[in-house]
């Protein structure tokens, strides 16, 4: 594969080469045509109208060269319609989003462009629903990425131990990871069920119970944080298990012999070598969090998740669907996307200074 | 430091399907306080399993091994006052050198951090490494690498150094220059130390004693002079050594030993020593062939042969010599480098009767091992 990119992109190089001489020869008053006979590559027609432009604006085209990189030009036919793509219908439509956020548009009127204000903005700051779905996103990002880190880790180091049947508890442990939301939405519904729920059932026989799960507002989001570690555990130990595959042997040895303890060997050796797993499963887990909308959508089938439960990302579509207060959600969408670009922002820096991007 | 006595070590392997691997068998040797022993062997010879027994990361099977008149089978490794320096290093990645080389002793001991760091610090010096305390394992070069894992286990100051071929990811220069080094620091520091390699040559320069194994069974223990000059069987004969010392099958026929190549006289020593064995192996280590250039052959240890290729190395010249022309099957001698000999030239090759060495076919235990004059020196110890 890496042989036909890097003959694909020699060639490209060429035929960039000899459009430019042959443009060079044009201006002069020379058949060009010479130029581009002696190379075969040259009957690419899609590639040599982009040489065609490079002629009209040597200077231009020598400085992005420059500035990005030999084949910054050469390759753009490949690259830049789908950044421009992205760019229209990503960031595009998150700066347009934003720009609804600033005006009052509500109900069936289009929205009025010329007053544009942060009002929706100090009226989400007060409104305490917006607040408490704030503090419920916060609490099921951390905690949720934390408990399913914890968990996943353990079932990592358990399986890393050469155990019999290794591959079958991988499976079973990854399987839930297949599952829609809205299938495991449907299942913990089932078990978290007041009369009839296996989770009740299983704590009445050691006499606790029965527990309103779902009902009790102090309890439903931890009751959702709990099935979605459920769900992501397994993800986490496939990262967790890949990382410590990676580590050799003798390192474990080596901290043995070296005196540790086997609670001080993980602690002091082998888990700050899973850093980079440690980063990347949480990256993950965190975006998956804030996408706990439709778990919660299909667990009450509508907007409106149970009390305690209700987290940014069901508040906006509510205030958008249910209540047409567009701007308004516009709003919250904003704050939502805050909230995962302070996620995301520092992954990126971080692999940055790694010089992994 | 202490004497490290194995006691008829054991251990076997089962596999997947249930069948026995015998990995070490019954091996017994005694390490005395401050020896350098060098365990060697070619691949899969149990070598590396006998010392992560020692190590304690591999279980013992049966048999004993004591450290300072104390049993050490069934502790674990933390517990046993040992340091080990592994081949690929092992050394913590996300640690400086300076705490890779403090690990240890923040581990196992509960000694103060300024002492720590002035243990280290020494034995930087020693290493003449202070420079690299600061860097990470990433940053260092194969040769800083494997000064730091030594690093780690000297500072430490265990009973016993466990060290499995820890030279054989340098490149040659390298390997030859900290071979020299790991002994110099071996006997300043006198600590008792197990070294495992497969490289004859590393076992014959560095141990005080070295102990072949092969297929898991120990084959001779002694001196590297030793067990060069009086190998106690067939194995043991072709493993040290370089080029390999030549064999030929013979039979026996009254006092000359019969092959199919040629025949050869038996001398009474000899003769007493062949008594009773049908097969015979004759053995002549390179060096001792004599090879002159003016024949034809006119003794009986004298043979005409044939120059098939030659090896020079600069100091000698390994010589591959047929008993008759485009021979395949030859055997080798060494001749002084300065010495111009070509492919294709007849020359005379004389065994002399004082080198040669006679093994048993069947068993191959040595019957007649070659003559020294400080033989009483150099008994083979087993």
């Amino acid at each position: 594969m890496r042989d036909i990119l890097s003959s694909v992109r020699q060639r490209l190089r060429r035929v960039a080469r000899a459009t430019r001489t042959s443009g060079d020869a044009g201006h002069g008053g020379e058949d060009g045509t010479e130029a581009n006979g002696d190379d075969p590559a040259l009957d690419d027609g899609a590639v040599v109208t982009d040489g065609g432009t490079t002629a009209g604006s040597d200077g231009f085209v020598d400085r992005l060269n420059d500035r990005f990189g030999d084949d910054f030009t050469e390759s753009a036919p490949f690259w830049l319609p789908p950044f421009l793509l992205v760019g229209l219908f990503v960031y595009g439509a998150i700066a347009w989003n934003f720009v609804i956020s600033l005006t009052d548009y509500q109900g069936f009127i289009g929205p009025d462009y010329s007053d544009l204000d942060f009002e929706m903005y100090v009226r989400a700051i007060n409104d305490s629903a917006v607040i408490d779905a704030t503090v419920n996103t916060f609490l099921l990002v951390v905690a949720f990425t934390a408990v399913a880190l914890g968990f996943g880790l353990l079932l990592a180091i358990l399986i890393d131990r050469n155990i019999r049947f290794e591959n079958t508890f991988r499976t079973i442990y990854l399987l839930p990871m297949s599952l829609s939301f809205v299938v495991t939405a449907q299942f913990w519904l089932w078990m978290y069920n007041y009369n009839n729920g296996v989770v009740n059932i299983v704590l009445g026989t050691v006499g606790i119970g029965p527990i309103s799960w779902i009902g009790n507002s102090s309890i439903v989001l931890w009751a959702v944080v709990f099935a979605l570690v459920w769900q992501f555990s397994g993800y986490t130990m496939v990262v967790y298990l890949a990382g410590l595959r990676a580590i050799p042997t003798e390192h474990y040895e080596a901290a043995r012999v070296d005196g540790a303890s086997t609670l001080k060997m993980y602690w002091r050796v082998i888990l700050p070598q899973l850093k980079g797993s440690t980063i990347s499963a949480a990256i993950v887990l965190m975006v998956f969090a804030l996408k706990a909308f439709d778990f919660l959508y299909s667990l009450v089938s509508g907007y409106r998740p149970p009390n305690g439960a209700d987290i940014l990302a069901t508040k906006m579509v509510r205030e958008a669907y249910s209540t047409n207060n567009w701007a308004y959600a516009s709003a919250i969408a904003i704050i939502l996307f805050l909230m995962a670009l302070s996620i995301i922002g520092p992954y990126l820096y971080y692999e940055y200074k790694q010089g992994n991007l | 430091m202490a004497r490290l006595e194995l006691d008829d070590v054991r251990k076997v392997f089962t596999d997947d399907d249930g069948s026995d691997i015998v990995a070490v068998d019954d091996v017994t040797v005694d390490i005395e306080d401050g020896d350098f022993l060098v365990l060697v062997g070619p691949s899969g010879c149990g070598k590396s399993t006998t010392l992560r027994m020692v190590a304690g990361l591999e279980t013992v099977t049966d048999g004993d091994i004591r450290l300072g008149g104390r049993s050490i089978v069934g502790q674990k490794p933390q517990d046993r006052d040992i340091a080990m320096v592994f081949q690929s290093y092992a050394l913590y990645p996300h640690m400086t050198t300076r705490e890779n080389m403090s690990f240890g002793l923040e581990e196992s001991t509960d000694m103060a951090d300024a002492e720590i760091d002035e243990r280290v610090e020494n034995a930087a010096d020693l290493l003449d490494i202070p420079e690299l305390l600061d860097r990470k394992p990433s940053e260092l070069s194969g040769g800083q690498q494997q000064r730091v894992a030594l690093g780690r286990a000297i500072v430490r100051e265990p009973e016993v150094f466990l060290m499995d071929e820890p030279l054989s990811n340098l490149d040659a220069k390298l390997r030859s220059q900290m071979r020299t080094e790991l002994q110099r620091i071996q006997e300043d520091l006198g600590t008792t130390t197990v070294y495992v390699t497969h490289d004859q040559t590393e076992a014959m320069t560095m141990g005080d004693r070295i102990a072949i194994l092969d297929g898991g069974e120990l084959q001779q223990v002694g001196t590297p002079l030793e067990c060069y000059h009086r190998p106690a069987n067939h194995f043991v004969a072709g493993f040290i050594g370089e080029p390999a010392m030549n064999f030929f099958d013979a039979t026996v026929e009254g006092d000359r030993l019969v092959t199919d190549r040629f025949e050869y006289p038996l001398t009474a020593d000899m003769r007493e020593a062949v008594e009773g064995a049908d097969g015979v192996t004759l053995g002549v280590r390179p060096e001792d062939i004599e090879v002159t250039a003016d024949g034809p052959a006119s003794d009986d240890d004298e043979f005409d042969t044939v120059v098939d290729v030659v090896e020079p190395m600069g100091n000698e010249n390994a010589v591959y010599l047929g008993f008759e022309a485009d021979s395949r099957d030859t055997f080798v001698a060494t001749v002084g480098g300065m010495r111009r000999i070509d492919a294709g030239e007849s020359v005379v090759a004389r065994f002399p009767s004082d080198a040669v060495h006679l093994f048993d076919a069947a068993s191959g235990d040595a019957l007649h091992n070659r003559s020294l004059e400080d033989a009483a020196d150099t008994e083979p110890r087993i």
